[in-house]
This record gives structure tokens, C-alpha cells and sequence, in this order.
């Protein structure tokens, strides 16, 4: 499989800002990557990156092989939803819309058709008079619509309910498995879109923290609870990434279990369960943004 | 849509086609280009002719011949479109790059727009200068299109000299909006004050140098044609700074 994100070293500074550091990672052409990461993490920027809307301060990113900035034959090939996408004054939904049917050569009318008749935005309605998710609508119809063989959603479904969420995994899976295409997805709901995320990046404070397959990511992991004696017991000298108790039970999750070490545990009389790629990365990340403060405060 | 460039999954639009589509994105809502201009000329053309007509109706027999013939008033419309130029410009871009057009796309397809609605109120403005000429000034002698006292100027180079100037400001306007885009407001203000500064050294120059009287003839020696001609080499200038200015502006 050839790539069809290479990016390497990558730093993106504004002012005295490193909002992107020294990141390297890589996504296949074909299947749906997760960019994931807390708010100011650096994913809006990393995508600007991306497409060439922001330009690097050091490192290279290559988008089929090329330099996406200022490149024409690059962009043909790529869409970019942006969350905070601004359209001109007094546009309406419909105009955006038109417009990039125009822009998009591989725009599907009917597609695009069947999209508004199931998100159903007012078209008529000027966008800045939407409210957040009848406007993550338009972004949504017209990253679906476009067809583009490489599209980015930086956090499409902003304000759209648990239906319109739903209705946007389920067109995503049936078109992408129809059409060649590779979408790069960026998200808070990490859960609700794990399970259809090939490979997982999560950027924290400008770096990458983890480079996955979410599958492999997913078995990293797992979670033991029991008595709370006997979970601290076993714990000990483990990976533990993230504790919770409550009276006499503790829960724990902990990583770099093999399978003797899971047979073990379960014979100690912890149950032993799946963690959840959230739960795996919020305590990746909590974790670590309180060890970075704690250095910062000495 | 482009049955004609099917090699690639998708086809890559040529440039032209790129181009077309970033006129089409600034056609998309019309008002601020294509409608408000007109109307507002129309409005200052109203307001001129009821004036006219008051000062006529009460002066009766006593007017002078040439009373209206000196009106400046559709001169407004050159710095509205550099105001029109700096307001496409700072709506659509960020949409224009969140719809994987490049920069440079989105500077030639912008630039041809302008330069289509240069020759569409250049032509505008001189049919109803030819409409002003056959009716002696609408009947009152008043002379709103032909700006003071060009009425006499064969139409081809009012139409002339209404095209190069309504380029000129757009591009002004090019300029004007790529420094909005990068630096905002410190950046407009760092640079008029600059061209305030360069204009008044220039004229410190001209004056320590005694060059005032070559000034002076270079506006009187040249033909009007060849003034308004000597715009298109100053308009190229900021066209291109225009476009130096816009290649490292970001969303």
C-alpha cells in the first residue's frame, strides 16, 4: 500500500507558539484515519498543514507524493472540511453548496441529492444565521458529496444529534467502501467513531503521542477490577494508566498485557475487560498534560 | 460534469476551468459586485438630476449654458471598486482555499473577474454618456457621465479611459485586500503611512532636484490617451504586488 500522507518532522511555530512539533507519521491510501486529540492539540493546524492553507516552519509533508502547498494537482485530489469554515457574507446554504459542486471535480449530484434530503440543512437559510449543526451539515454533505479521493472532517458533526451522527457514520462506511477513497477524521466523540477507525494518531500539545493501529491499540490495553487489595496487588509494577476507586473496588487500566499475564489476573479473581480507545487516550493524555504542568510549576 | 477529462479517477480541470470557477464563486451572490454598484450610481445620478432640475426650474433664463457641465460625481464609482475589490476579496478567499482552489488560482480567476466587470461598467458607464450626449444632457445641459467637461472626448476614449482607470482601482483594491488578509488593520496602517511617507519624500525630492516643471510637463506634453495609457504599467505593478502579497496569506 503506498502512502498517501507522509509527513515528517513537521513543526509549525506561530510566534513563540510551537503548535505543531516535530511530528512524522503516516497514513495508507484507502481507509479511515482517526486524528485525534484535545481541544488546542494541534489538529486544525496539522490538516491546514495538510492542504496547504498553512505553511510549514520546518520538516515536510507530502500528500500523494507531493508538496500539497500551492499545488494544483494535489488539491484536485483532496477535500478539507473545516469545523471553523468561513463562508462569505450572505451566502446561503444552497450557494456553498453549488459552489463546490463547481470546485470538486468529482462532485456526485445525486449523491449530494440524497444527502440534503436525509440531513435535511435550510438552504435558504444564510450559513451565518445556521445554527452549529445544520452548518457541520453543509460541511458534511459537501465533504461526502465531493467525492474527493482524499477528504479530511476536522470535527464534522459539531452540534449535530446522536441521528445525524449515525446517518454520517453510515453514508461515510457505504460510500467509502463503493469508492476509493481515504478519509482522515478528527473527533472528540472518540468512541462513537472508533469502530470505524483503521489507524489512530493522537497529537497532544503539538506532538504525536500515539501512532496506531486502533485494533492494535484497542488489545494495548485492558481493564481490571476487582477488590481493591488485590487490584493494587497485581498492579504493582505494571504500565498502569489510569486508577478509580469507590469504597473496597478499584479499576484499573493497565498496559502491556500478555495473554499469561491476563490469565493471571483473571486467576487472581480481577475481571478483566476491553478499555475503550477514549478511555485509553484520555488517560494517555490526562495523564501527561498534568506531568508537563507539574514541570512547569517547578 | 467534465466528461472531456476522464484519464485520472477524477480528471484534473484544466486551468481555465479553475479560473471560470473562481469568477463563478464571486457571481454566486451578485450584490456586492454586480447589483449594489449600479444602483447606487443610478441613486447619485437621481439625486444629481433633481438637483439640476431645482436650480433650472429657479434660476429660469438666467442659468449659464455650462452650469452642469462640470459634475465629478460618477467618479465615485473608481474608489467603490476598490472598496468592491478589497470586499470579494477578503469574502471569499478563506472559502476559496477551504474549497482546495490554490492561491494562485484564486489570484488569476480574481483578476479576470475584474477585469470582465472593468469592461462591463466601463461599457456601462459610456452608453449612458452616449444616451447624456443625444439628449444635450438630459435636457438640462447637465453632464453626470461625462465627468468635467469631457462631454466633448470621442466616446471610444471615454470608454477608454473609463476601463483603464476602473482596472487601475480594482488592483489598488488587490492590494489593499491581500495586506488586510495578512496583517489586518496594522498592516493597512503601516502601509498607508508608508506610501504617506514615500509620497512626501518623493515631493521633497522633486523640489530639491527641480524637477517639478518635468512633472508638469509630462501631464501637459502627453495626450490624454497617452496618460491614461501610462496607468496600465503602474496597474500591472500593483497587480503583481497584489499577487506577492497574497501567495503567503494564510485563512
Amino acid at each position: 500500500m503506498t502512502a498517501v500522507i507522509e509527513v515528517q518532522h513537521l513543526t509549525k511555530n506561530f510566534g513563540k507558539v510551537e503548535a505543531v512539533r516535530d511530528a512524522s507519521f503516516s497514513f495508507a491510501e484507502g481507509g479511515i484515519h482517526g486524528l485525534l486529540g484535545r481541544n488546542g492539540a494541534g489538529k486544525t493546524t496539522l490538516m491546514k498543514l495538510m492542504t496547504g492553507q498553512e505553511f510549514l516552519s520546518s520538516g515536510s509533508v507530502k500528500i500523494f507524493g507531493k508538496s500539497p502547498v500551492e499545488n494544483a494537482s494535489v488539491l484536485g485530489r483532496v477535500c478539507f472540511i473545516n469545523e471553523s469554515q468561513v463562508y462569505p457574507e450572505d451566502f446561503r446554504g444552497k450557494h456553498a453548496i453549488k459552489a463546490a459542486s463547481r470546485f470538486f471535480s468529482g462532485w456526485d449530484e445525486a449523491f449530494a441529492h440524497e444527502l440534503i434530503e436525509d440531513f435535511g440543512p435550510p438552504l435558504n437559510r444564510p450559513i451565518k444565521k445556521m445554527s452549529r449543526g445544520q452548518r457541520s451539515a453543509i460541511g458534511v454533505i459537501i465533504g461526502l458529496a465531493s467525492r474527493a479521493e482524499l477528504t479530511f472532517f476536522d470535527e464534522p458533526y459539531a452540534g449535530l444529534d446522536a441521528v445525524a451522527r449515525q446517518m454520517f457514520y453510515d453514508h461515510l462506511l457505504a460510500d467509502f467502501s463503493r469508492h476509493s477513497r481515504t478519509v482522515v477524521l478528527s473527533t472528540h466523540l472518540i468512541d462513537e467513531a472508533s469502530n470505524l477507525l483503521d489507524r489512530v494518531v493522537v497529537i497532544d500539545a503539538g506532538e504525536i503521542l500515539i501512532d496506531a493501529d486502533a485494533e492494535g491499540l484497542r488489545s494495548e490495553a485492558v481493564t481490571l477490577v476487582g477488590k481493591a487489595t488485590a487490584v493494587h496487588e497485581f498492579a504493582a509494577g505494571r504500565e498502569v494508566l489510569g486508577v478509580q476507586q469507590l469504597a473496597g473496588i478499584a479499576s484499573v487500566t493497565v498496559a502491556g498485557l500478555d495473554d499469561n499475564a491476563r490469565r493471571a489476573a483473571a486467576d487472581a479473581g480481577l475481571e478483566v475487560g476491553p478499555v475503550s480507545l477514549q478511555q485509553l487516550i484520555v488517560s494517555r493524555t490526562s495523564g501527561r498534560t498534568s506531568a508537563t504542568k507539574e514541570g512547569a510549576d517547578s | 460534469m467534465t466528461a472531456l477529462t476522464s484519464d485520472a479517477p477524477h480528471g484534473t480541470p484544466g486551468l481555465g476551468e479553475r479560473l471560470w470557477d473562481v469568477v463563478r464563486l464571486h457571481t454566486t451572490n451578485p450584490w456586492t459586485t454586480l447589483i449594489l454598484p449600479p444602483l447606487i450610481t443610478l441613486g447619485i445620478f437621481g439625486l444629481n438630476y433633481a438637483i439640476w432640475a431645482l436650480v433650472s426650474r429657479a434660476a429660469g433664463a438666467e442659468l449659464e449654458s455650462d452650469a452642469f457641465a462640470n459634475n465629478g460625481g460618477v467618479l465615485w464609482i473608481l474608489v467603490y471598486m476598490m472598496v468592491t475589490a478589497i470586499q470579494a476579496m477578503s469574502d471569499t478567499f478563506r472559502f476559496a482555499l477551504g474549497m482546495s482552489v490554490t492561491r494562485r488560482e484564486y489570484y488569476l480567476g480574481t483578476s479576470l473577474y475584474f477585469a470582465i466587470l472593468s469592461v462591463i461598467y466601463a461599457t456601462g458607464l459610456t452608453v449612458f454618456g452616449w444616451i447624456e450626449q443625444l439628449t444635450a444632457g438630459w435636457g438640462l445641459g447637465g453632464y453626470f457621465f461625462a465627468p468635467f467637461g469631457t462631454a466633448d472626448q470621442s466616446l471610444g476614449l471615454r470608454a477608454y479611459a473609463f476601463f483603464v482607470l476602473l482596472l487601475m482601482f480594482f488592483f489598488l483594491g488587490t492590494v489593499f485586500a491581500s495586506v488586510w488578509m495578512r496583517w489586518k488593520v496594522n498592516g493597512l496602517l503601516t502601509m498607508l503611512f508608508t506610501i504617506a511617507v514615500a509620497l512626501i519624500g518623493l515631493a521633497w525630492w522633486l523640489t530639491d532636484v527641480g524637477l517639478w516643471g518635468s512633472v508638469g510637463d509630462f501631464f501637459t506634453g502627453n495626450s490624454p490617451l497617452g496618460l491614461l495609457t501610462w496607468t496600465l504599467p503602474f496597474t500591472a505593478a500593483t497587480a503583481l504586488a497584489g499577487f506577492g502579497l497574497l501567495r503567503r496569506a494564510t485563512p
